[in-house]
């Protein structure tokens, strides 16, 4: 029996901030200071222009990246690096083109002390959850980018996570596979209640999918608003309390768009 | 040769045989055409045999070659020192690789030294070669070493230091928490397809390395062949052995492409 061991832990962002130093020495901001508790099980969902540092913030919660000030909790444990208990779907997938299917999915399974029978459960069971057992031998250059990224989630979700980190997951997909995809993942993570920190620059998929949403502005990158999203799943965003939520975002959204790009004026100029 | 990959095969098969013979044509082709010209130039400017052959005395010369054995057996030795210096320098060349493409401070040490020693061709350490080794095996085998190493070594750095950062991202989300499993784990696979054209090119250059080496000081080998032909003034035996080096190059290259599109995977 593959029984799901874990359950989502709580995750504490406390001032966290970075900065970084280019070559000449001047010190850009990229992101904070900013504060944001992520609850047990909690589906969050981080949207912001580009360089808002959102990328950043998930890269320290991967533990890629040292804050420059602050810190990062989960479950009350400092990350200090990356972790199995963290997992991630990357946005161009990195998935290991000379492994099979079915080896990537187990790659992270051969890390942990379970034995090979069960691993072998474990990521047939995963890959049924994404409609993807028939392809388990394939190579992964024989499939297309959404069947790619359902691999990727695969892989992620079976190490078992407390937490999962998903890097705007289905920003280089079509729309349609990319709505496919979204209840997919909805579906997985029903049934397996992690805690999810997901990025995206697109705001109906942040509606779709949120139990909360971040608003982040842009340079330094800050929390600047924040909702919650009560409807019930599967969520139709064309009603009017979404649509009048899908507008408010955008129009937060246009503002930081215009100070971003008075900023870059200003750099060129 | 097959490179096909397995989309254009299925539609090669639709079209029957003539189809299937789609990637080796343009070469039949090149061959043909060369064959027409040789045949055209001997007619008009009618030179003596031993300086320009026509096609067809070329052609008896490597059927009497082919049948006493003496091609097959010349082949054999120019092969076996190339593989033996292939695979020598394979051996030092590889893992000197994959340890300068992980480390700056060795690449920062090692790298100059290769510089230096890269421009000089292999052909320049014959002589070398004949005075430390004299005209035995080791000689030869040394100048195909230099010709053979220095592909290797660069396309295997390069290869460790090209890996997509975010796949080493992925090996550490993943579990390879130190550096040790995530190279073994990520960065050596994800090299192999370069590390594989590594070979694949110092083949090629080992190929050529050995004919010079064996012009130059042997009494077998392919390069023995053609030096004896024109000592003894036989043009058309010169042609035979050009052409056997010729036609052996491109098949072990074909060859090496056909593993490759078969066993290596590379991203996207």
């Amino acid at each position: 029996m593959t029984t799901v061991t874990n359950i989502g832990k709580p995750l504490r962002i406390c001032g966290l901030t970075k900065t970084y130093e280019t070559r000449t020495g001047e010190r850009v901001e990229a992101l904070g200071p900013i504060s944001v508790e992520v609850e047990r099980g909690e589906f969050l969902v981080v949207v912001g222009p580009t360089g808002c540092g959102k990328s950043t913030l998930l890269q320290i919660l991967a533990g890629f990246l040292e804050p420059t000030d602050g810190k990062a909790l989960v479950d009350g444990q400092p990350i200090t690096g990356p972790s199995l208990d963290r997992s991630m779907v990357f946005q161009n997938y990195a998935l290991f083109p000379w492994l099979s299917v079915l080896d990537n999915v187990k790659f992270g399974l051969r890390r942990r002390s379970i034995p090979r029978r069960l691993q072998h459960e474990i990521a047939l069971r995963q890959l049924m959850l994404v409609g993807l057992l028939d392809f388990a031998d394939k190579n992964i250059d024989e499939l297309s980018g959404g069947m790619k990224q359902r691999v990727a989630i695969a892989r992620a979700f079976a190490v078992d996570p407390s937490v999962m980190l998903m890097d705007e997951p289905f920003g280089a997909l079509d729309a349609l596979t990319r709505r496919f995809l979204q209840r997919e993942l909805l579906h997985i993570w029903r049934e397996q209640q992690r805690t999810v920190v997901f990025i995206t620059h697109s705001v109906s998929e942040a509606i779709f999918l949120a139990d909360r949403i971040l608003v982040m502005s842009a340079r330094p990158g800050r929390i600047k608003a924040e909702w919650r999203v009560e409807a019930p799943h599967p969520r139709d965003v064309t009603t009017d309390p979404l649509r009048r939520l899908e507008n408010q975002i955008y129009a937060l959204l246009d503002e930081e768009l215009a100070e971003a790009f008075a900023w870059e004026r200003h750099i060129g100029g | 040769m097959s490179v096909a990959s397995p989309p254009t095969a299925r539609r090669a098969s639709e079209r029957g045989w003539f189809a299937g013979t789609a990637r080796v044509r343009p070469f039949l082709y090149a061959a043909v055409v060369m064959l027409v010209v040789w045949q055209i130039v001997v007619m008009i400017t009618r030179p003596d045999p031993s300086v320009l052959p026509p096609p067809i005395d070329v052609a008896l010369t490597f059927g009497h070659l082919l049948r006493d054995g003496e091609l097959g057996l010349d082949t054999a030795y120019s092969l076996g020192r190339v593989l033996c210096a292939w695979l020598f320098s394979a051996i030092v060349a590889i893992p000197l690789g994959l340890l300068m493409g992980n480390s700056r401070s060795l690449e920062k040490t090692i790298n100059p030294f290769v510089e230096l020693l890269r421009p000089i061709s292999p052909l320049a350490w014959i002589p070398m070669a004949i005075l430390w080794f004299g005209i035995g095996e080791l000689g030869k085998v040394f100048v195909v070493f230099i010709g053979t190493f220095f592909p290797i070594l660069l396309s295997t750095i390069g290869g460790v230091k090209e890996v997509d950062p975010v796949l080493l991202h992925a090996g550490q989300v993943f579990g390879c928490t130190s550096r040790i499993s995530l190279f073994r784990r990520v960065v050596v696979p994800a090299a192999m397809p370069s590390i594989f054209v590594g070979l694949r090119v110092a083949f090629g250059t080992g190929w050529a390395a050995i004919i010079a080496a064996e012009l130059v000081a042997a009494h077998t080998g392919l390069g023995y062949l053609i030096a004896n032909g024109m000592d003894i003034l036989r043009a058309d035996q010169v042609l035979v052995g050009m052409i056997a080096i010729g036609v052996l190059g491109f098949l072990f290259d074909s060859f090496f492409r056909y593993l490759q599109g078969r066993y290596v995977r590379t991203a996207r």
